[in-house]
C-alpha cells in the first residue's frame, strides 16, 4: 500500500502480567527521590557512620594497639541504632509526600482508574520508602560485615556470629516495615506533605517525651512501650541477644509494633480511595 | 497618544533553562487588549510580570509609568484575576471579597458595601453567603473576578477568565468585559481561544514561545501580512465560469471549488475586490450571492504567524 | 462603579491587623489545628492517668512508688513535653508555613496583589499563629498543672505563681520559635527538615555540650526564665542539670527579644524581595 495509515493503532506488543503495577509506582517513586540533589546528599550523609566504622574496623584489624576497637555483635547493634537518626530524616524527606502529594494533585482517581488495585498502589508506595530505609540500615550494616571480613582477611568473626546476618536483616526489615507503614498512613491523612512530616515527628518524639516523663514519675522503664522508638530498640536488643535496655518484656514491644502496623493498614484502607464520599 | 497602561522594554524572564518570555518590548494602550497565544506561549508569565509577582530576569516592565516590582501602591489601580483555581475554601464568597478589599485600606462597613456590589456585578449576590468550597466552577471564576474589580481599579488583568465557564456564562462575562471597557477601564485579557478574544476586542497582542509575534488591530495586522495571499470565497450561480475569468488575471494565485463556491487565493486583494465588484454589478457571469474572506480574522492571522 | 478617591497606602500596622483577621479564623478552625489540639491534649491525658494511678496507689496498696512531689513532676512535664517538644514543634509547623502554605495553595497571589507591604502578610500570620498556639498550649498547661501538682503532697497555692511564670515562658517560647522558623520558612527551600533538625536535634544536643554553643539555641535562654527542680534519682535529668548554665533573667529576656525582632525583620526582608513561582 503506497499511502501509510497515520491514524491511531492499538498496541499489539506483549504485556506484563497483571499484579505488577506496583513496580511502576515503586520505580517512579524511587526515580523521583533520586532526582533530588538534596535527597542524594542526605543518603550520602547517612553513609558517613559506615565510613567511620570502616576506619574503626581497619584500625582494629591492622593495628594491635587498636584491638580495643575490635568489632563485637554490639558494634552492629549500635550501628543500626545510630542509623535511626538518618532513618527519621529519610522518612520525613521521602515519605511525607508519598500519598499526600497524590491527594493534593487529585491523582488518586487517575491511578485507581488504571488496571491497578488499591493494594498495588499502596504496596508500590510502601516499597519506595522501605527500599530507601533498607539502603540506610540493612545495606550499610551488611557492607560492614563484608568490610570486616575483607580487612581481617578471614571469616572467623562471621563464623562465630553467623546469627548477625539474619539479625541485621530482621531488625532492618521490622524497622522498614514499621516506619514505612506509619508514614504511609500519615501521608494518606493530609494533602500537605509538611503537615505529614510534623505528624510523624509528633508520633515519634511525643511518644518519646511521654515515655521520658513516665520514666521520671514511675522511676521505672516498664512503661517504655509507650514510645515506638523504644519498642524498636527493645526488639533490636532481643534480636541481637544483648541485655534488654528497658524493663519491659520484648513481646510487649513486638505487640506495639504490630498494633502500629495494623492501625496503619486500617487507616490506609479507609483513606486510599479514588473518590472521597462526603456526607 | 494616551499614556500606555503597561509598557515593557526588552523584558525577559527565564526559569533555569526554560525561557518564559524573550525580549518583549511592547506598550499596551488604554482599552481592551487581548493577549493571545497557545498554551505555554508565555501569557501567564507576562501577566505575572505585569502584576509584580515575578521579577524580570532582564529588561523592565512599568504599569502606569511606574515599575511594578516592590511598588504595592500601584495595586490600588490594578485588579488581577489569576488563572489558578485557588481560594480560602472555608470562607463564604462575601467574606472573602470583603476581607480582600479591606486590604485596600477600606473600613469594614464600606468594604461590605463594595463587596456586595462586586458580587452583584458578577451575579453572585445569592451565593455570597455560601462557602466557596461549595461553589461550582463558573461561580469560582466569577468570585475571582469579583475580588479583582471590588476596589474599582483602572486596570483589570484577567488571566483566562472564561476557563471552565458554560456558553451562557461565557457570553455574560464577555459582555461584562466589554462594558468595563466602555466605562473607561483598561482591560488585558488572556486566552488561547481565538473567537473569545475576537468577541471582546480587536486589539491584540499575539504571543508565542515567549515572543511577541504581533500587536495591534487584528484587521490591520491582516492587511500587513501581505506576503501571505488573501483567501476570498465567492458563492455564485456559475462558479466555474467565474473561475475561468479569474484565471486570466495574474494576481490570482490559485483557486478551488467548494460547495457552490469558488475559493480564490489572490496576491492583490484590492485589485481583486474591485474587479469582483464590477463583475457583480454587471451580472455578465451570473449572480454572485456572497463574498467572504475566511482569513480576515484572528484565526488566520494566528495560524499564519504561529506556524511560520 | 464610581471611581474611588485617591487612597493612601494602608500602614504596616493596619495591613498586619487585616491579615491577622483573615488568618486567625483559618488557623483556629483548620483540621491541622484540631490535630495539634490533640497533640497538646496528650499531656492532659497523661496527667489524668498519673492522677488516677496516684489515687489508686495511695488507697490500699502500699507500694507507693511515686514519691516525687507533684510540682516536680509538673516541672518535668513542662520541660520535657512543652518546652522541649510541643512549643518547638508548633513553632516549626506554623512558622515554616506562613508563606509556604499560601504558596502551595496558590492563594498568595491574592495577598501580594493588594496595596499592602508584603511583610505585613508575614507579620499578620505570625500574630495569628501566636494567638492560635497560645490558645492551644496555655489551657493544656493549666489543666496539667491542676491535675498533677496536688499529687505527691504538692500545693497548688504554693506552686501557682510558678504556673504563671511557666505560662509566660511558654508564650515567649512560642514567640521565639515562631519568629525563627518564620525566617527559616521564608528563606529556605526545605524548611521543615531544617526546622526539625534544629528543634529536635541541635537544641537538645547543644544544651548538654559545655561551652558557648548552647548560646546558639533558644532553649538556653528559655530555661533561664523558669527553674524547676528535677528528681535527683533521674539520671538523664540530673546530667542535664549538671551541664546547665543559665544566663540571668534580664539577659535571657533581652536575648529572646532580640531573637524575635531580628528573625521577624529578616523574614520580612526576605518576603519583600523574593519572588514566589507558583506550581502550575
Amino acid at each position: 500500500m503506497p499511502i501509510h495509515d497515520q491514524s491511531y493503532r492499538r498496541y499489539g506488543g506483549g504485556r506484563v502480567p497483571r499484579g505488577r503495577a506496583w513496580t511502576v509506582i515503586m520505580s517512579a517513586g524511587l526515580r523521583g527521590c533520586f532526582r533530588k540533589r538534596a535527597f542524594v546528599a542526605l543518603l550520602l550523609l547517612s553513609w558517613l557512620p559506615f565510613l567511620v566504622r570502616t576506619v574503626q574496623l581497619y584500625a582494629a584489624a591492622n593495628f594491635p594497639q587498636m584491638a580495643l576497637f575490635a568489632p563485637t555483635p554490639e558494634t552492629f547493634r549500635q550501628f543500626l541504632d545510630q542509623q535511626s537518626t538518618f532513618v527519621f530524616f529519610v522518612t520525613v524527606f521521602a515519605g511525607a509526600g508519598l500519598v499526600a502529594n497524590d491527594r493534593r494533585a487529585n491523582a488518586l482517581q487517575i491511578y485507581l482508574s488504571k488496571p491497578m488495585t488499591r493494594a498495588e498502589y499502596v504496596f508500590g508506595k510502601f516499597a519506595v520508602l522501605a527500599i530507601l530505609l533498607l539502603m540506610v540500615t540493612w545495606l550499610p550494616a551488611m557492607m560492614l560485615l563484608v568490610v570486616q571480613m575483607v580487612f581481617s582477611g578471614s571469616t572467623a568473626f562471621l563464623g562465630r556470629n553467623l546469627y548477625l546476618v539474619p539479625a541485621i536483616t530482621l531488625l532492618s526489615l521490622i524497622e522498614a516495615v514499621m516506619v514505612s507503614a506509619a508514614m504511609l498512613a500519615l501521608s494518606s491523612l493530609s494533602r500537605n506533605g509538611r503537615f505529614v512530616g510534623i505528624l510523624y515527628a509528633g508520633l515519634i518524639f511525643f511518644t518519646d517525651a511521654l515515655s521520658g516523663v513516665l520514666r521520671v514519675v514511675t522511676r521505672d522503664t516498664g512503661l517504655a512501650w509507650v514510645s515506638f522508638s523504644n519498642d524498636l530498640a527493645q526488639l533490636g536488643d532481643a534480636i541481637f541477644r544483648i541485655p534488654l535496655r528497658y524493663a519491659m518484656p520484648w513481646p510487649v514491644a513486638l505487640v506495639m509494633v504490630l498494633v502500629l502496623v495494623a492501625a496503619s493498614a486500617a487507616v490506609l484502607e479507609r483513606r486510599v480511595r479514588g473518590v472521597e464520599v462526603v456526607s | 497618544m494616551s499614556t500606555p497602561v503597561v509598557s515593557t522594554d526588552h523584558l525577559s524572564k527565564w526559569y533555569g533553562q526554560v525561557i518564559g518570555l524573550n525580549d518583549v518590548t511592547v506598550t499596551v494602550a488604554p482599552g481592551v487588549t487581548g493577549l493571545l497565544g497557545p498554551n505555554g506561549a508565555g501569557k501567564s508569565t507576562f501577566m505575572k510580570l505585569m502584576t509584580g509577582q515575578l521579577v524580570p530576569s532582564k529588561g523592565s516592565v512599568s504599569v502606569f509609568g511606574e515599575p511594578i516590582w516592590e511598588n504595592p501602591g500601584l495595586y490600588f489601580r490594578i485588579g488581577f484575576c489569576p488563572e489558578q483555581d485557588a481560594f480560602y475554601e472555608q470562607m463564604t464568597g462575601l467574606e472573602w471579597v470583603t476581607s480582600l478589599v479591606r486590604l485596600n485600606g477600606v473600613e469594614s462597613s464600606e468594604a461590605d458595601r463594595l463587596a456586595r456590589r462586586a458580587l452583584e456585578y458578577v451575579d453572585l449576590t445569592d451565593a455570597g453567603g455560601k462557602k466557596i468550597g461549595a461553589y461550582s466552577k463558573g461561580m469560582r471564576q466569577r468570585i475571582k473576578m469579583a475580588q479583582a474589580i471590588v476596589h474599582d481599579p483602572e486596570l483589570i488583568i484577567l488571566d483566562e477568565p472564561l476557563a471552565g465557564m458554560d456558553p451562557i456564562l461565557r457570553r455574560k462575562t464577555i459582555r461584562l468585559i466589554k462594558e468595563w471597557g466602555r466605562e473607561g477601564k483598561s482591560i488585558i485579557v488572556s486566552s488561547h481561544i481565538l473567537h473569545e478574544i475576537e468577541s471582546m476586542t480587536s486589539t491584540i497582542l499575539l504571543i508565542n514561545q515567549g515572543r511577541v509575534l504581533a500587536e495591534g488591530n487584528v484587521h490591520q495586522l491582516r492587511d500587513l501580512i501581505d506576503e501571505h495571499p488573501h483567501t476570498v470565497s465567492i458563492k455564485a450561480d456559475r462558479p466555474r465560469v467565474l473561475a475561468r475569468e479569474f484565471l486570466t488575471h495574474e494576481d490570482v494565485l490559485s483557486l478551488r471549488f467548494e460547495d457552490k463556491a469558488v475559493v480564490v487565493q489572490t496576491a492583490r486583494p484590492d485589485v481583486f475586490y474591485s474587479r469582483l465588484t464590477e463583475l457583480a454589478a454587471s451580472g455578465e457571469l451570473g449572480t454572485i450571492h456572497e463574498v467572504t474572506s475566511p482569513d480576515d480574522n484572528l484565526q488566520a492571522v494566528f495560524e499564519y504567524l504561529v506556524k511560520s | 462603579m464610581t471611581p474611588a478617591s485617591a487612597p493612601r497606602q494602608p500602614s504596616l500596622l493596619f495591613s498586619t491587623a487585616r491579615i491577622f483577621d483573615l488568618s486567625l479564623g483559618q488557623m483556629l478552625w483548620s483540621r491541622r489545628s484540631v490535630f495539634l489540639g490533640l497533640l497538646v491534649g496528650g499531656p492532659v491525658v497523661l496527667a489524668v492517668a498519673v492522677r488516677v494511678v496516684f489515687a489508686l496507689f495511695t488507697v490500699g496498696v502500699n507500694v507507693n512508688r511515686a514519691r516525687v512531689p507533684g510540682d516536680v513532676v509538673f516541672g518535668v512535664m513542662m520541660w520535657l513535653l512543652y518546652v522541649r517538644f510541643i512549643v518547638p514543634v508548633l513553632g516549626v509547623f506554623y512558622g515554616t508555613a506562613f508563606i509556604a502554605d499560601e504558596v502551595d495553595d496558590r492563594t498568595i497571589t491574592y495577598l501580594f496583589t493588594r496595596p499592602i507591604p508584603r511583610r505585613a502578610v508575614l507579620f499578620g500570620k505570625y500574630l495569628a499563629y501566636l494567638v492560635c498556639s497560645a490558645l492551644l498550649v496555655l489551657p493544656s498547661a493549666m489543666l496539667v498543672f491542676f491535675l498533677i501538682v496536688p499529687t505527691g503532697g504538692g500545693s497548688i497555692a504554693q506552686a501557682f505563681p510558678g504556673l504563671l511564670t511557666d505560662l509566660g515562658m511558654l508564650v515567649i517560647g512560642l514567640a521565639a520559635y515562631g519568629a525563627v522558623f518564620a525566617f527559616v520558612g521564608a528563606r529556605v527551600r526545605r524548611p521543615l527538615l531544617i526546622g526539625l533538625l534544629f528543634a529536635l536535634g541541635w537544641e537538645p544536643t547543644v544544651l548538654i555540650v559545655p561551652g558557648y554553643l548552647k548560646r546558639l539555641s533558644i532553649a538556653y535562654y528559655l530555661q533561664a526564665l523558669v527553674v524547676h527542680d528535677v528528681p535527683q534519682d533521674s539520671g538523664p535529668l540530673v546530667i542535664l542539670q549538671a551541664f546547665r548554665e543559665s544566663p540571668s533573667l534580664v539577659v535571657a529576656l533581652m536575648a529572646l527579644a532580640v531573637i524575635v525582632v531580628a528573625a521577624l525583620w529578616l523574614a520580612g526582608r526576605v518576603v519583600e524581595r523574593r519572588e514566589y513561582v507558583l506550581e502550575q
